[in-house]
Formats: structure tokens, C-alpha cells, sequence
């Protein structure tokens, strides 16, 4: 956090991703204060207007205005506003007369700080795994397929028949998972391989990288590491001739 | 969450008997308010409940559980913030009166169940997959011989 803050990487960066959409949310918020209410923060705060989602993007005006010459504590600032007083849920942009997408407007300042090297430690530490695993978990292609093999043999005594395919060639489904799964909850695994079972489905799990559904790059704007999440999905749906890809939500 | 919502719709699954103690549903927003899924989580809490009681804010207008955009893997930093704006959730959970939350999402379920310890909410909250497996109808030739059911 010590050296020194370039203005022009700050406006290099948010000045190309602030197309004719972001430029007119910026414009015409009227700071009418219906998103207030709509806020789970502003009703759990007390109605605290510092928690008013229009007022949690003032930086990307700011950040314009200012030419990008602000300080640490500035970017601080920032950091402890779209970390830890948004979930980006979008409930705001419901009730907004514009739909201003305010979480999206979260989402590139968080982009402007993960451009920054500033990034919540939890999510860097989940973007390291993606790079090496391909999950977020860690999990190695080894331990994964030895897991997928144990839920059909332990199902496999609770409904005959059962089995659990992997890398099968034009299944119409390929299911992904959430890498908790065969972590700290096979059980979810088990139970959707018994559901899948009984309604006949015709799926597969991948044993290479894109088995995991969920892209934390993404909550801090790491276009780069998301990317290569999708893609690594979306490579194995392609190689499985599969129809389309079931997440596990 | 669709395709089980589509299996029981379409008789794919067929279910034993439904959960007696009330229900309620969480709408997670990438599944719900992102992903369009609104109606069909909510008919699915409906099919596998015999007291099923909708949260007074609902479906694309319901509130997020305080854990998403990143919260819940943020860690330890995010906790005590993610237990606080939760207090909203914690408080439209209490006020259905269920007993059982249905929680389509990974990371909704392990906030709800932190805001249940948090708030003394006296709540299980289960993914469908968990209620869907134990009340749904295994035929006959799937069934293991040597067990009587199951």
C-alpha cells in the first residue's frame, strides 16, 4: 500500500470503461433517494444516508473530477465502501426511475482498484487457486475424480443402478459444481446424483478444469482470471459435445 | 433449481409427501433478480411444502442475505458487516414464522445459517436437492433389495 499512486493509471483505466452508459447513469441521477430504502445496509444501519446506494458511487465522479490525484486514504475510502457496505445484489436498480445499474458501477470501481493492485485477501487467495486448479478451492484433478467415483459408489448402494458419469461423450448435460462441494458437502453431490438418477438424466461431470461453477474473480473485477474461468467451461462443454451446462444452484 | 422445479413439474419426479413443518424460500439474487428464475424457485419451495410462507418481499423484489457480491469468501475482514446488513434478512425469516428456509445458492445458505446462529432464528435452512431426495418417490426396481425402503 506504500507506493505511490499514478493519477493517469486511475483515469487510463476508468476512462475507456466509461462508455455512453455509465456516462449517463453518472448524469442523470437525480439523488431522489428511492434506492435509499431499497438498501439491506441503509435499513440495517438505521437509516444511515451514507449507506444511500447512489451515494456509494460518488467516487467514479470523484475519481474523474480529481483527474485521479487522490491519496491512500482516499482509496481506502473506496475499498471500505464497495467491499464492505455492497453485495451488489441490484435490488436498488428495481426502484430507481432510470434502473441505474449502481451494482455494475460498484463493480468497475472495483475494477479500478484490482487495476491498482487492492483486492480483498479472500478473493486474491481464490483467484491464486482458479490460476493454479482451475477452482477456487484448490482441489486437484485427482482428488475431484476420486470424489465424483466415491459419490457413486456410496450411491450407487442406496439406488440400484446408479452411476455418476465423467466425461461422457454428448450427454445433453454438463453439471458444474460449486468447488465447497466435494470439499465440505459431497452430500449435495449425492443427492443430485440420486435425483438425476430417478429422472433419467442424461449428464456427465468434467474431470479437467471447469468442473467449478463459481467465479469469485469476478466480485473484484478480474476480467482476466474470469475469463479464463468461463473459458475453461466452456472448452469442456465444447470437447463433450454436451447441450447445455447445468450450474449447481 | 430449474431443472428439479422441471422434474416435479413435468412428473420426471414424483414426491412421497411434502415437508408438514412451514417453509420459506430464499431468492438468491444471481439465481433470481439476475438469472429470471423467480417464479419457478418459488412454485419448487410450493411443490415440496405443505405450509409454504412466502417472505413478505419476494422473488426479484426480495433482499439480498447480506453474504454476496463476494462477502462470504472475503473471510474474517467481512463478518462482522455481513451479520449486521443480515439483520434485515434474519428479520424477514423470523417474520414468516418458518421453520425450514430453502436456499438454491451456496453462498446464501452459509450466511443464512450464520444469521440464524447470529439472530437465534431456530431455522434450518437446506438446498432443494436436500428436500427433493428425501421426500421424492424411488421406483421399485431401484430400490435395494435387502432394504425395505431406500
Amino acid at each position: 500500500m506504500s507506493e505511490e499512486i499514478k493519477p493517469h493509471e486511475i483515469v487510463d483505466f476508468l476512462k475507456p470503461r466509461l462508455n455512453a452508459r455509465f456516462r449517463t447513469w453518472l448524469k442523470i441521477c437525480a439523488r431522489c433517494g428511492l434506492c435509499a430504502d431499497t438498501c439491506h445496509y441503509y435499513r440495517a444501519h438505521g437509516n444511515d444516508p451514507k449507506m444511500i446506494p447512489a451515494y456509494k458511487v460518488r467516487f467514479l465522479r470523484e475519481l474523474l473530477r480529481k483527474k485521479g490525484r487522490v491519496d491512500r486514504d482516499y482509496l481506502q475510502k473506496i475499498y471500505d465502501t464497495i467491499y464492505h457496505e455492497c453485495n451488489m445484489c441490484r435490488r436498488c436498480t428495481l426502484f430507481c426511475p432510470f434502473g441505474i445499474d449502481i451494482a455494475l458501477m460498484i463493480s468497475l470501481l472495483r475494477a479500478m482498484l484490482f487495476s491498482l493492485g487492492i483486492a480483498p485477501e479472500g478473493l486474491v487467495k481464490a483467484i491464486d487457486n482458479y490460476k493454479e486448479s482451475g477452482n477456487q478451492m484448490a482441489v486437484t484433478d485427482e482428488d475431484w475424480v476420486d470424489t465424483v467415483q466415491w459419490v457413486e459408489e456410496e450411491m450407487a448402494e442406496e439406488v440400484v443402478g446408479l452411476k455418476v458419469p465423467i466425461d461422457k461423450k454428448g450427454a445433453k448435460l454438463l453439471y458444474t459444481v460449486n468447488a465447497r462441494e466435494p470439499m465440505f458437502y459431497p452430500q449435495d453431490m449425492m443427492e443430485v446424483a440420486k435425483i438425476f438418477h430417478v429422472a433419467g438424466e442424461d449428464y456427465t461431470y468434467s474431470s479437467k478444469p471447469g468442473w467449478d461453477a463459481t467465479n469469485l474473480a469476478m466480485f473484484c473485477g478480474d476480467a482476466g482470471t474470469s475469463k479464463l474461468i468461463v473459458e475453461n467451461t466452456f472448452k469442456q462443454a465444447e470437447e463433450l459435445g454436451v447441450q447445455k451446462v447445468a450450474v449447481t444452484e | 433449481m430449474e431443472l428439479f422445479h422441471d422434474y416435479i413439474r413435468d412428473g420426471r419426479i414424483k414426491l412421497r409427501d411434502r415437508i408438514k413443518e412451514p417453509t420459506t424460500v430464499q431468492d438468491p439474487c444471481n439465481v433470481v433478480r439476475s438469472g429470471g428464475l423467480a417464479k419457478k424457485n418459488r412454485q419448487l419451495a410450493a411443490y415440496l411444502s405443505e405450509d409454504f410462507r412466502p417472505m413478505k418481499q419476494q422473488g426479484n423484489y426480495n433482499y439480498c442475505c447480506g453474504g454476496g457480491g463476494g462477502a462470504m469468501p472475503m473471510g474474517g475482514e467481512m463478518k462482522k458487516d455481513r451479520l449486521k446488513c443480515g439483520g434485515v434478512k434474519a428479520q424477514q425469516i423470523r417474520e414468516t414464522g418458518a421453520k425450514i428456509v430453502f436456499v438454491p445458492c451456496h453462498n446464501c445458505i452459509d450466511q443464512i445459517r450464520d444469521l440464524s446462529k447470529e439472530y437465534d432464528l431456530g431455522i434450518k435452512a437446506i438446498h432443494f436437492k436436500e428436500a427433493i431426495s428425501e421426500h421424492m418417490i424411488i421406483p421399485p426396481e431401484m430400490i435395494p433389495k435387502d432394504n425395505d425402503e431406500e
